[in-house]
């Protein structure tokens, strides 16, 4: 019986905490979750209602309109039939949907694509010294805030206020750290051998990075737009500035759902939180064992 | 930019060609650098813009920007007499450390609790990263949802608690910052832990072997063994997530927008709320600038730091089979 205590006690310890905080760190998603389906009466209820047994995809029907045009939109009822509605809130999610897809997904392509092959000149070539690639971090390290106020002129000059290519820009800027400290740390681990064999075989540069680097690093490469994705996906500052109507991105159409005179509109939030949060999930999921590479620049490897 | 790198040439392979082919290696390395020079020169306008504004008076309503009046350092002293901007400092530092300490101490204890194989291993792993791969704007809203007055968080604890609680978590001035700053640890624990996690489990076990046989005891490993050994990988994780915290803006902002009253405003939200509440872009650009310049002393002093440690890191990571650097 005590052997038997003794070697079951902290495994059993180590379940309870883990699983206390696997409850805190679910809760709020699982929350989010609920109360998307949850009908409108139900959102401010007390006692809350957990789970409700009136479940519904009303609001994800008001939030992902199939119809729009103005500040009238239809949706589909239960038998499948259109309705119009009126409302000011409902901006325009599909509009939100397509921005952040295109100012993400480019941004990091770009990103990615200078990043690996200035890591690779680093690596291989080191045009970029020690002191100036950590100098590289401060790019990222300094808080976007406080060059917001110039950026929004200094746009409005170039005309770059409220264009996909402006917020593709500065996403750009803000991801390239990661880019290239992140790929680096993938190049570092590819063996010299094989470039110095495809010299020697007549190879030039280019070729050299195309066909035996870049096979080679594929996966990390592909970790590395993924992880960039994350953070530039769910970005709300810049876009929050920078844009006003025409490249609302996901984060910042969340919140044209709050403070509205409707009062909270918790049922519509959830509904696209959980359109904006899932995806990201799944990719994060997906690369977890690179995620740590990722948010330390590479600098810690698993 | 890199002079230096240019007479740094073909260190790589033996070169029995010399002339054309280090000539080719400059054109291909200048190639590479492109981007980085045309974005320091993309770049650089904002900055002398940002120059221009904090000398020069300019608010929005006043027409054209480029011949406000010259202010010299007035607008530096404005700020600098503003008890406003100090306080906002102090929120920010209060708000970064005990967000990094929290969420330090949890990723901690969990990755010492897991970094041993055990079953369920991977399915606790995948919840713990869960927060973290959240948009934060989306975990402000969902904090809205959780913590008002009737919300489900309330609703636990008084169930826990047997009696009813209604507790006021955010228009309670003087808690409201506690509550971000226990959203953001909420948010950030996964980085912590899972930096820690991958620290712990590339420590060479023959040193904790070696002890234990000795017969030190288990606290005593842990004091004198392994954390010295994990010292690169824990000032790694502090120092990352202060900086981030540091900036933080969507939680604060989405939640509270520095409410109620000035008690949730922290640097960012101070300088949103001047710049584009007040439109003081001159003010705001002078406060920026001051910010600025601190920020950067924090950070060169945090990548002196980083630099040291990585060395550390690299020796820990660098492999008996060779490969990498030459």
């Amino acid at each position: 019986m005590k052997r038997f205590v003794k070697k079951w006690r902290y495994p059993l310890f180590r379940t309870l905490m883990l699983t206390a905080w696997a409850l805190l760190a679910g809760f709020p998603i699982f929350w989010i979750t609920s109360t998307s389906f949850k009908p409108d009466n139900e959102w401010h209820k007390w006692p809350p209602v957990y789970v409700s047994k009136n479940a519904t995809l009303d609001n994800y029907r008001m939030v992902w309109p199939i119809h729009q045009t103005g500040s009238i939109f239809v949706t589909p009822d239960q038998k499948g039939h259109g309705v119009a509605h009126e409302s000011v809130t409902a901006n325009k999610p599909w509009h939100a949907l397509k921005n952040s897809l295109l100012i993400a997904l480019s941004s990091t392509a770009i990103a990615v694509a200078f990043g690996t092959l200035l890591a690779y000149g680093v690596s291989r070539y080191r045009i970029l010294s020690d002191t100036r690639m950590f100098q590289l971090l401060v790019l990222r390290m300094i808080p976007p805030i406080v060059v917001a106020a110039p950026l929004t002129l200094y746009y409005s000059v170039l005309q770059l206020m409220d264009t996909a290519s402006g917020l593709i820009v500065v996403y750009f800027i803000t991801s390239l750290p990661y880019a290239v400290w992140m790929t680096k740390s993938f190049i570092d681990e590819v063996p010299r051998e094989m470039e110095q064999a495809a010299e020697i075989l007549g190879a030039s540069r280019w070729q050299t990075i195309w066909e035996i680097i870049f096979p080679l690093i594929r996966s990390g490469v592909v970790a590395t737009f993924l992880f960039i994705l994350i953070l530039t996906w769910s970005e709300y500052l810049l876009s929050f500035i920078l844009s006003k109507v025409d490249v609302v991105t996901l984060p910042v159409q969340l919140s044209k759902y709050e403070g509205s005179t409707e009062g909270r509109v918790y049922g519509h939030q959830a509904a696209l939180a959980v359109g904006i949060t899932f995806p990201l999930i799944i990719i994060g999921i997906f690369i977890r064992k690179h995620l740590v590479r990722g948010f330390t620049f590479g600098m810690v490897k698993r | 930019m890199t002079a230096s790198a240019t007479e740094t040439a073909a260190g790589t392979g033996a070169a029995p060609a010399r002339g054309s082919r280090s000539r080719g290696i400059r054109i291909f390395k200048w190639t590479l650098l492109t981007p980085l020079f045309s974005l320091f020169f993309f770049l650089m306008p904002v900055f002398l813009l940002q120059l221009y504004f904090s000398l020069h008076s300019w608010t929005i309503y006043l027409s054209s920007w480029w011949d406000a009046d010259y202010a010299g350092f007035d607008l530096f002293r404005e700020v600098l007499t503003e008890s406003r901007f100090y306080w906002a400092f102090a929120r920010s530092f209060l708000f970064a450390g005990l967000s990094t300490v929290g969420c330090f101490i949890i990723g901690f204890g969990l990755a010492l609790l897991m970094y041993r194989p055990f079953r369920g291993h991977s399915v606790f792993y995948v919840l713990f990263i869960l927060p973290m791969l959240t948009v934060p704007i989306v975990i402000s809203y969902t904090a809205d949802m959780l913590l008002f007055r009737s919300g489900p968080i309330n609703d636990i604890m008084s169930f826990l608690a047997g009696t009813e609680i209604r507790f006021t978590w955010l228009a309670n001035p003087n808690f409201a910052i506690f509550t971000i700053i226990m959203l953001e640890i909420w948010n950030w624990t996964p980085f912590a832990f899972i930096i820690m996690l991958a620290g712990l489990s590339s420590l060479p076990a023959e040193p904790v072997e070696a002890a234990r046989i000795l017969g030190a005891s288990r606290l005593r490993i842990f004091w004198e063994i392994q954390i010295p050994l994990l010292r690169p990988v824990i000032f790694l994780a502090l120092i990352l997530r202060f900086l981030e915290a540091m900036a933080e803006f969507p939680k604060t902002w989405g939640l509270l927008q520095g409410g109620p009253g000035t008690s949730t405003e922290t640097i960012p939200v101070y300088l949103y709320i001047v710049t584009w509440r007040a439109f003081n872009v001159s003010k705001g650009a002078a406060a920026s600038y001051l910010v600025m310049l601190l920020m950067i002393v924090i950070i060169l002093s945090a990548i002196y730091v980083l630099r040291r440690e990585k060395k550390a890191l690299d020796a820990l990571y660098e492999k008996p089979a060779g490969g990498g650097e030459a």
